[in-house]
């Protein structure tokens, strides 16, 4: 029998990360990256490679902790 | 050795309302107390916070960058720390100042500019203890003596529940000692 996994949605960065310009101040270019309730997607679905998932990580806390971004949605 | 840092802060409307050049001043004074050049510093945006600080539901954004030793940095974070209209604030070590930010700042400080006043829907919250209180003396205040009435219409039905006759727990009798 085959297996039912439901075939993996398109990352959202595009095919390749392409060192993106991840900054704190662009809000809206965050939220794309964010779940309905404010958590970071998973490298997975974001489709960014280890570095520049650091720097979304590291983008989306400094937006939360001045209050761009919620913690939790 | 001098550094480039960009710095965010956010500001209480309050201070923001009162006047804007006043307001900016309280960084820009921290700054220069410490030894920092600025190089430019404006008004970034008006939003609404994503969550509550001090119970302040929106605030202002001023961005600045300035060069400064790395010598002054704990110095300065304390002094923020310690300032009321300050509500939060972020620090980053950059390579450069971003092309365009002086000129935005520069056209910030032309005569024709003018802040926008921040919307009235900031309002501070009262905190929950004091919010339930104020509750509390509504509810009681206007109508106490249905209240009063209920309870005595409640008592002649027997809702209330009889109070139970405060009977003495049995001294618990202490355990005879045992011969040895």
């Amino acid at each position: 029998m085959g297996s039912m996994r439901r075939p993996a949605a398109p990352p959202i960065s595009g095919k390749n990360c392409d060192d993106p310009v991840l900054d704190y101040k662009d809000t809206e270019n965050l939220r794309r990256f964010l779940t309905a309730h404010g958590q970071i997607l998973s490298r997975k679905r974001t489709g960014y490679c280890t570095q520049c998932q650091k720097q979304l990580k590291q983008a989306v806390k400094r937006a939360r902790h001045l209050a761009l971004l919620p913690f939790v949605g | 050795m001098t550094q480039t840092y960009e710095g965010m802060f956010l500001l209480d409307n309050q201070v923001v309302r009162e006047d804007w050049k006043k307001a900016k001043s309280i960084v820009t004074d921290a700054l220069k107390k410490h030894g920092a050049k600025i190089v430019c510093a404006r008004r970034w945006d008006e939003r609404r916070l994503a969550y509550t600080i001090r119970r302040r539901r929106r605030a202002t954004y001023c961005l600045t960058f300035y060069e400064m030793g790395n010598e002054g940095i704990t110095a300065l974070r304390r002094d923020l720390e310690l300032n009321e209209n300050v509500l939060r604030y972020l620090i980053l070590a950059c390579e450069t100042v971003p092309a365009g930010e002086v000129e935005l700042s520069a056209a910030e400080e032309s005569a024709d500019f003018s802040v926008p006043a921040p919307p009235p829907d900031d309002a501070v919250d009262a905190p929950p203890h004091v919010r339930r209180r104020e509750e509390g003396a509504e509810a009681e205040g206007e109508p106490a003596e249905a209240a009063e009435g209920e309870l005595e219409e409640g008592a002649r039905a027997g809702h209330e529940r009889p109070a139970r006759a405060a009977a003495p727990a049995p001294a618990s009798a202490p355990a005879p000692a045992t011969e040895a």
